[in-house]
């Protein structure tokens, strides 16, 4: 995937994407961590105003670490994701045009209106499927691994979860399986710090969730999840393990949402300080933006394209949505079995 | 029949389904606790692994619901697992997966996959071995949309329904009862179906319709000889699959006889016969009842360890037969 | 352009809200992410943040009223913006929104549907109701033989079969059943108390023949040895009270008995008849005869009790206490010579009723009175010395419960025949030979 990488002339001390990626590949990487970010403002905005029911979970804060994760990743390679997956969703390609509607319940959605935001998935780009429970991709996720393995193909499965994740017994479970079979998948924690409102300090006996690897004989890598590099190189030597068939990573990308649990969350478990921090000096897209600024591979009006690019794909993504039809209530059974009874 | 038949025990003809399945289709592996050279809790399994390999036969460690997870996300990504159980009961370990991930991923998905996994519980009481190892948990899964959930009731049935299982797109529970494990039937060589959904009429009878699943089904007949002797002329039907029900073929029965008499060993209520029960009374079989409807199910209690106590939260031979007169007899 | 202010979505299933305060005052100044207003939910109160910095102005949203979500509350303009001339209008109670015409509903006016049981009360099976129904007959007019009085198809083709000079033979009294058509299936009478749970084993024309089963049997004992040939006389077999469908009642003595099953007789008009009954049956067999109430042309006692004092009390006590397939069949093989005989339905059945425990316990207390400490506590040899019809009497050689020896020193007139190689059940053991004696019997 690393062609004319855009520092190589440079030299070595250069962070690993500038290093493994081409110009264009980083700032489409820049495109895509503003798609999510606008898609996830334009699904708010629009559920603010009444026009889509449910609740969803939001990401904003985490882009660089769903970004990063799936930088490495073919086509052909899978995901499973969670019930905060838009942007693993359209890290790994799917179209925003399909979610919105999705997020409408429309026809056109990706899940044909029955998912909704927690279940958002694109599976014709590897997406197995965001999970409404807590734990509950991982299993799946080390099963898809195995018929990658019985098939001999060259696949990888990430699977994302979140901190609360890690006390659950799926989590224990799956990991064991994966790494007695040496199955190629990578876990993937986004440690955004708090499962609902309770602090991974409150919920976890280890400091760092990482350290469960070493129960599971397998390496664990903490990353810092706002800096799309070191995520990018962790999910890069992850994959480069799995394909050589020597077993499972798990790496803990820690990272925060910008915003609530969900969108019943007052907020009373962080402070507006902690906030404000993560969103003024840590915020992934502002970091990256700087960052390939300084390396000379955009420029302001660069930048300024990207975000105008992104804001009229979300119009029209809106757009599409609105306007697309609505399922028949004659078909509500549609898709529950194969072959309708 | 085109093919041999030849007496198999009930657990004799799942073996042979599951290596007919594995020796047809590449994709079809099984995976379970114990199932390798242990040959699996009730010897199942038997000596799979020495045919197929310790690949294709896969020892999990004791984990029920990673397993099954394991198999669910087996399955959506193209093989085609048979995961078995040691018992029913630790259903309630992998409920996840099993309710939230295989029964809906299709579904919420939109269609956009199939979850063509088997999963295999060995349930039911009358082996002493208590209230954790002796549950008949399928009406719990019955109540899924997204399932498929049947009850073999015989050598022929367990193995051309799993070998249908296999072969279904969609996930397929079968709760095979362990008494009925050394039951022996005749049983046809090579590869054959029974279909998934679709009751069994075992034995003819004007004046009772009994709706029997799983060993229930032998009660049933058992307790039909004796009526039969008193003249009472009983049509006992083996529902074989409780979703999707074949409702169709007990109200043609009750249109028939009259009368109905739901026989299932899950706990009595909210069970199996509450759903044949109800399929009658919303049926246009209503108007030809001449009786209330019955349901024997098993008792309202765990089940107990001592034997007689056991037997006794069962349905019986003898409860079934005065049951029946009752109902006949307009005593009921 | 102002920040727009919106009422936002702040819970699940929400479509209009409450501001309970706002924190900002109009026309003041609010920085972006301070607490702007503070929406009353059903839940809590949730804190609003401003979307923008600048002048709070235009505040529409007020206190304490319904907004729908999505409205604008109010406006936030950046610093020197001009107001706008005109801004949206106030929002009034939500109910705006849910003011949009509605389509009218037509107000359908249900009508119970007519039923064929317009009688308060009719109490019928749906198939009895359908074919009454189609019948024109009301439901009222039907007498039922189930359980409170249910009336099932039996009884509505009861009325339908019946001669139409007995249609009007209705309430109180059940629809009459002349011996030459007995059912097949089992009819209780309505009227509880004095009538037998009974059952027509048999159609047929002649003499009826009337079976009185044993302690702790019931009337379908008799099936087996009605199958051991063609039987052409009508056959009526009764519960004793106690047992079978009959009421869980102990009878005070062996007269009580007979005058239910008299009374049985008498209802379903059986007239003259070949009276049958086996051990404890035997006993009652015997005190109907003798009492000269039904008309009883001949007697046949089978394995009768009331002949002398001794009966095998371990067997009874055993017997009613048997509660399993285990506890039970040891006794149960006490009762033949050949225990081979002891099929598989037999046990069932008998399994059947020692299941009932309430049953059991009813019996348990007849034995009691019965045959207390295992004791005959009645003789019947003196109703048998005044009887002048015919009487045969049938003994198993090898009775283990009642000793054929007690067949010895009946009067010369009855005739005494004794199986070889026979126990207490000679009607299931020498099922040919005894039907043959019954029928002929029945012929004389």
């Amino acid at each position: 995937m690393a062609q004319a990488t855009a520092g190589k002339e440079t030299g070595a001390n250069l962070p690993f994407i500038y290093r493994e990626y081409s110009p264009e590949q980083l700032r489409q990487a820049l495109h895509k961590m503003y798609l999510i970010r606008r898609f996830e403002e334009g699904a708010e905005d629009s559920y603010t105003r009444g026009l889509i029911h449910g609740t969803m979970h939001l990401s904003i804060g985490q882009e660089a670490s769903a970004m990063g994760i799936c930088m490495p990743l073919t086509l052909d390679d899978q995901i499973t994701s969670t019930h905060r997956g838009h942007g693993h969703c359209i890290a790994k390609g799917a179209e925003v045009a399909k979610m919105f509607a999705e997020f409408f319940g429309k026809t056109t959605g990706y899940c044909r209106g029955r998912g909704g935001s927690m279940h958002i998935a694109d599976v014709t780009t590897g997406n197995l499927g965001a999970n409404g429970i807590v734990g509950g991709g991982l299993p799946i996720a080390v099963g898809a691994a195995l018929t990658a393995k019985r098939t001999k193909s060259e696949r990888v499965v990430v699977s994302f979860f979140g901190d609360g994740a890690n006390n659950e017994g799926a989590f224990h479970e799956a990991l064991n399986m994966a790494s007695i079979w040496k199955l190629p998948v990578i876990f993937v924690c986004e440690n955004n710090g708090y499962g609902m409102s309770t602090s991974t300090a409150r919920s976890t006996a280890v400091a760092n969730i990482a350290d469960r690897a070493s129960a599971y004989a397998m390496p664990g890598v903490i990353v810092d999840g706002n800096n799309l590099s070191e995520v990018a190189e962790a999910s890069h030597e992850a994959v480069k393990r799995a394909r050589a068939g020597e077993g499972p990573t798990l790496i803990e990308s820690k990272t925060y949402r910008h915003r609530g649990h969900s969108k019943s969350d007052r907020n009373r478990y962080r402070t507006k300080e902690e906030i404000e921090d993560w969103m003024t000096n840590r915020d992934p897209i502002m970091l990256y933006e700087t960052q390939l600024q300084e390396f000379g591979v955009i420029d302001q009006a660069g930048i300024e394209g990207i975000r105008e690019a992104v804001r009229q794909e979300i119009a029209d993504a809106i757009e599409f949505a609105k306007t697309s039809p609505s399922p028949e209530i004659a078909n509500l059974e549609r898709y529950v079995y194969t072959e309708p009874l | 029949m085109d093919q041999p038949v030849r007496e198999l025990s009930y657990a004799q003809a799942i073996q042979e389904a599951m290596a007919i399945a594995m020796e047809q289709d590449e994709r079809v592996f099984l995976m379970g606790e114990d199932i390798g050279v242990y040959g699996g809790a009730f010897q199942v399994t038997g000596d799979l692994v020495e045919r197929f390999g310790a690949d294709r036969v896969i020892d999990t460690p004791i984990s029920e619901l990673g397993g099954a997870g394991v198999a669910v996300g087996a399955a959506v990504t193209g093989l085609r697992p048979i995961f078995e159980f040691q018992f029913s009961d630790f259903a309630t370990l992998a409920m996840e997966q099993i309710v939230n991930q295989a029964a809906k991923m299709r579904y919420m998905l939109g269609g956009a996959v199939s979850v063509p996994v088997v999963m295999r519980f060995p349930a039911g009481s009358g082996t002493g071995a208590a209230a954790q190892h002796s549950q008949s948990l399928e009406a719990w899964l019955g109540h899924v949309p997204g399932l498929k959930v049947i009850q073999p009731a015989t050598p022929h049935d367990a193995k051309g329904m799993l070998l249908a299982a296999v072969a279904d797109p969609d996930p397929v529970m079968i709760f095979e009862h362990k008494l009925l494990y050394k039951m022996k039937g005749p049983v046809p060589e090579g590869y054959y179906t029974v279909p998934i959904g679709k009751a069994e009429i075992r034995r003819q009878g004007r004046d009772l319709t009994i709706v029997a699943t799983s060993i229930m089904v032998h009660k049933a007949l058992d307790a039909a000889e004796t009526l039969e002797a008193e003249g009472i002329d009983v049509e006992v039907v083996d529902l074989r699959t409780i979703r999707p029900m074949d409702t169709q073929t007990v109200i043609d029965s009750v249109k028939k006889t009259s009368r109905l008499l739901c026989v299932y060993e899950g706990v009595k209520t909210l069970g199996v016969g509450a759903e044949v029960s109800a399929a009658i009374a919303e049926s246009d079989a209503f108007d030809f009842l001449d009786a209330p409807i019955v349901r024997l199910g098993g008792a309202e209690t765990p089940i107990p360890y001592n034997p007689e106590l056991e037997k006794a939260t069962v349905p019986q031979v003898p409860d079934i037969i005065k049951a029946a007169r009752d109902l006949v007899s307009g005593r009921r | 352009m102002p920040t727009e202010v919106i009422l936002p979505k702040v819970d699940m299933d929400m479509a209009t809200g409450k501001i309970s305060r706002w924190y900002v005052e109009e026309g003041a100044p609010v920085k972006k992410g301070d607490v702007l207003f503070e929406i009353e939910t059903d839940k809590a109160a949730m804190e609003i943040d401003a979307p923008a910095s600048g002048i709070l102005r235009d505040v529409t949203g007020k206190e304490g009223i319904d907004i729908a979500v999505g409205e604008p509350v109010a406006w936030i303009y950046a610093e020197g913006e001009a107001q706008a001339a005109a801004v949206a209008p106030a929002p009034e109670e939500a109910k705006r929104k849910e003011a949009e015409p509605v389509q009218a509903e037509p107000v359908v006016q249900f009508q119970p549907a007519a039923t064929a049981a317009k009688g308060e009360g009719a109490r019928a099976t749906p198939l009895a109701r359908r074919l009454a129904a189609e019948a024109g007959l009301s439901l009222d007019a039907i007498v039922g033989s189930g359980p409170k009085g249910r009336v099932t198809r039996n009884d509505v083709e009861a009325i339908l079969s019946a001669p139409a000079g007995r249609m009007e033979a209705k309430a109180p009294n059940a629809p009459r059943r002349s011996v030459g058509e007995p059912s097949a299936s089992s009819q209780a009478l309505p009227a509880g108390g004095a009538i037998l749970y009974h059952a027509w084993l048999r159609q047929g024309s002649g003499r009826p023949i009337v079976l009185l089963h044993g302690f702790g049997a019931d009337l379908n004992s008799w099936r087996p040895l009605l199958q051991a040939e063609p039987v052409d006389a009508p056959v009526l077999a009764l519960d004793l009270p106690g047992h079978g469908g009959s009421g869980r009642t102990v009878p005070a003595d062996l007269d009580a008995i007979a005058a239910r099953v008299e009374a049985t007789l008498a209802a379903l008009d059986v007239g003259a008849l070949l009276l049958v009954g086996h051990s404890f049956g035997g006993a009652v067999a015997a005190t109907v005869a003798s009492r000269s109430m039904a008309d009883v042309r001949a007697l046949a006692l089978i394995a009768p009790a009331g002949l002398g004092p001794e009966i095998n009390g371990a067997f009874l006590d055993g017997f009613v206490r048997a509660r399993s397939e285990a506890s039970l069949v040891p006794w149960l093989k006490l009762l033949v010579a050949d225990e081979h005989l002891l099929s598989k339905p037999f046990v069932n059945a008998t399994l059947a009723q020692s299941a009932d425990s309430e049953l059991r316990g009813v019996q348990a207390a007849i034995a009691e009175r019965f045959f207390a400490d295992g004791t005959q506590t009645f003789d019947i040899r003196k109703q048998l010395a005044g009887l002048r019809i015919p009487v045969r009497v049938i003994f198993g050689a090898g009775d283990r419960i009642i000793p054929s020896s007690q067949a010895f020193g009946l009067p010369g007139e009855i005739a005494l025949h004794v199986f070889a190689a026979t126990g207490h059940m000679p009607q299931l053991e020498q099922r040919e030979a005894v039907l043959r004696i019954l029928l002929e019997m029945a012929r004389a």
